[in-house]
């Protein structure tokens, strides 16, 4: 029998109170854990964001994004303007184009179709010019649901909705909506939210400045239409080839085209004209400052500069806010548990005065006694810990995620993009919004967090439990044996 | 040997002072089997307390084997009690989730024995204490009285003390039972040469022992003393 088997044996001699201590702690112990492991979550994704948004700035033109909206186009000169403005490190131009479908649009019209009211698009400045890819992305319930007044307008007079018909004019098939493919132009190796590309195979386009037939296709539209680096494909009749597939990380985003700049200029027969710029800013701290300085340069009557992380700004604070609540609550959970053992464990000295003054009486030493009671204290703690963790692995992602959708709700009404643009329109940030952010934040409880968390927990208990260990060495044996 | 020099112990209670212990001298040869008799209340325990170093006195002194406890820290006090004293209490005193061997093993595992030691140790005191084998695991809650007391002797002989202090190991139990007990006390004495002083209220028992102490208004007065022999026969 060492102190440790007595300790063990201590623990369970009221094997009731055991259980239910043991619960309590581990609710408080789980609670903890599950703080920490949320709190690693969103710092990591915190941290993340802040690496992939930092310092772009968006210039549309004034009134209009993406394909929306009404003004004067930008022009290839403006680049220059944007690019002399003091800590302005790049400047992309872009230019989009809406694919579509060969076999879709033929139903309407027939050969190449320009300035097609597009689906769910409005007037200006979007191009649509024909392809013979198909989108990677099913309309779906949203898609059919958006585009509504799109596809009634060219299955209108069809005749399609009477069984037998043998419309001449039709292909026989009902005009079934399909998405449009993004398109863009790009001045150099980046996406429209300024982000390098992440080609997975082949090559990029090499000079992105000049016209060229060759194309980036992404993952997903390459898998849809099979094809590889060096596969061909048309746009507008032309054929080009594939150069290189990329993975954007969203299925929006694969459902894409680039082509250089001047190429996609040239498909729109707009020379000089730009969708967008890109605009790099050399420091997080000069964002600002260089968003006004670039407004000045363009002039608010033509340009309109949007800072392309507004939204996901306000997605990383409040996210930071959930990752502050999350400290405060792990601390309060871990402060909890320490004062549940503190208090257990002067219940458990004075309950055994009597035996510490027995023990004292036939020559332990005080440390002897303290640590048996500080051992029995963290055997209790071992238990709630064991239980609390699985506890927490259940229950972390529910309870991130509740932290977030709370702390969101209120993010959400200020997470709009500048401009009145509505989530993800073709061409426009793939990052949807702020809650499609917050949403993306997983907390799984990884073994290293769950073990730093109980390290804690150890360690709190330790000092809860060494206050009535403390305890046990005033305890004078002949005061407890003389009440006999 | 045991010297008990001019021993006091007073307590204040209100505004009055009681000396319970007040002057007490004897000594005790190595060996030597003796008793303390004394009313309720008279100060038996008080003293046992004093000689076993749960207390300290308020002057005087007590010297076992030439060192004097007078000037010992606590820490000293603490190893003067696990490795020169043995406690037998009237209430047995055993921890009541162990079992009768762990109970016998704590006072050897305090002094950092080794376990195989210590376990063999146990069985072979347990043994000598006339517990049944088959009870040696059993759990302390489990055992009779009279088994009981005979745990708390056994762990009171763990380590080999120069003082045996008993206080009315016999108070708990039945007659017959009680006898059994102190004659255990005085065999175990003889055959490990322990000095044993064993407070009782009981007349007859204290007949058994070869040295007879009556503690009356704080004093010490010792009755006739008998030979050794003849407290053996
Ligand atoms: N700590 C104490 N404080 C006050 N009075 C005490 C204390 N300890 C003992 N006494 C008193 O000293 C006297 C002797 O007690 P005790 O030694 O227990 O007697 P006995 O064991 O002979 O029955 C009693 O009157 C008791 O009330
Ligand atoms: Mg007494």
């Amino acid at each position: 029998m060492s102190v440790l088997a007595r300790s063990v044996g201590n623990a369970f001699r009221n094997k009731i109170r055991t259980a239910a201590v043991v619960a309590v702690l581990a609710v408080a112990i789980g609670l903890a854990l599950a703080m920490l492991v949320a709190n690693q979550a969103v710092g990591g994704k915190v941290q993340e964001l802040n690496a992939s948004v930092g310092t772009v700035l968006t210039v549309n033109p004034a009134g209009a994004q993406g394909f929306d909206g009404g003004g004067e186009p930008l022009t290839t000169a403006q680049t220059a303007t944007a690019a002399a403005v003091p800590n302005v490190v790049s400047v992309v131009g872009t230019k989009a184009l809406r694919l579509e479908t060969a076999t879709a649009a033929s139903t309407s019209t027939t050969g190449t179709a320009t300035q097609q009211a597009g689906p769910g698009g409005g007037p200006g400045g979007g191009t649509s010019v024909t392809t013979n890819l198909q989108a990677a992305i099913d309309a779906g319930t949203l898609g059919n649901r958006n585009n509504t007044s799109g596809s009634t307008s060219g299955s209108t007079g069809s005749g399609s909705t009477g069984t037998g018909s043998t419309g001449s004019e039709n292909t026989g098939t009902a005009p079934t909506f399909s998405l449009p493919i993004t398109a863009t132009g790009i001045g150099a190796e980046v996406d429209t939210a300024g982000k390098a590309l992440n080609i997975t195979s082949g090559t990029g386009l090499g000079d992105y400045t000049v016209a060229s037939t060759k194309a980036l296709v992404g993952t997903t539209l390459a898998t849809k239409n099979n094809l590889k680096a060096g596969s061909t494909f048309t746009i507008a009749d032309k054929t080009f080839t594939v150069a290189g597939i990329f993975d954007a990380g969203t299925t929006f985003g694969n459902n894409a085209v680039y082509t250089t700049l001047a190429e996609a200029q040239a498909l729109a027969a707009t020379p000089g004209e730009l969708s967008s710029m890109v605009v790099t800013v050399n420091s997080m701290e000069n964002v600002d400052a260089a968003k006004t300085a670039l407004q000045t340069a363009l002039g608010s009557s033509k340009a309109d500069v949007t800072q392309g992380q507004r939204n996901l700004e306000t997605a990383v604070s409040s996210l930071d806010s959930v990752k502050n609540i999350s400290l405060v609550a792990f601390i309060a959970a871990l402060g909890t548990a320490g004062l549940i053992i503190l208090l257990i464990m002067v219940m458990l000295v004075r309950e055994r005065r009597r035996e510490i003054g027995v023990l004292k009486a036939i020559g332990a030493r005080n440390r002897t006694i303290g640590l048996q009671f500080v051992l029995e204290a963290l055997v209790l703690v071992a238990l709630g810990s064991v239980v609390g963790a699985a506890i927490a692995s259940f229950a972390s992602d529910g309870i991130a995620s509740a932290l977030i959708s709370s702390n969101s709700s209120t993010a959400a009404t200020t997470q709009r993009g500048p401009g009145g643009a509505g989530f993800g329109g073709p061409g426009g940030n793939p990052f949807g919004g702020a809650s499609q952010l917050l949403t993306s934040v997983t907390a799984s409880a990884s073994p290293g967090v769950i073990a730093a968390g109980v390290a804690a927990v150890f360690g709190v208990a330790v000092v809860g439990a060494l206050v009535p260990a403390l305890l046990t060495a005033r305890i004078r044996p002949i005061e407890v044996l003389r009440g006999e | 040997m045991i010297e008990v020099k001019d021993l006091v112990r007073q307590f204040k209670s209100g505004d009055r002072t009681i000396k319970p212990v007040n002057g007490v001298s004897f000594e005790l040869e190595k060996g030597t089997l003796a008793s303390i008799v004394g009313k309720s209340g008279s100060g038996k325990s008080t003293l046992l307390s004093l000689l076993g170093a749960l207390d300290k006195p308020t002057s005087g002194d007590v010297v076992v084997d030439g060192v004097s406890l007078a000037g010992l820290p606590a820490g000293k006090l603490t190893e003067y009690r696990r490795r020169d004293i043995g406690f037998v209490f009237q209430q047995f005193n055993l921890i009541p989730n162990l079992s009768a061997v762990d109970n016998v093993m704590l006072p050897m595992e305090f002094a950092g024995m080794r376990k195989a030691a210590r376990l063999e140790r146990a069985r072979s005191l347990l043994e000598q204490v006339q517990l049944d084998p088959e009870k040696q695991s059993r759990r302390i809650n489990k055992l009779s009285g009279g088994e009981q007391q005979r745990v708390a002797i056994a762990r009171a002989l763990a380590n080999e003390p120069k003082l045996i202090l008993a206080d009315e190991p016999t108070g708990n139990l039945d007659e017959q039972t009680g006898e059994h007990i102190i004659e255990l006390l005085s065999s175990l004495s003889r055959d490990h040469n322990t000095t044993i002083l064993v407070v009782t209220h009981d007349r007859s028992l204290a007949q058994k022992t070869e040295r007879r102490f009556r503690l009356q208004q704080g004093k010490l007065s010792e009755e006739t003393v008998r030979p050794r022999v003849a407290a053996r026969a």
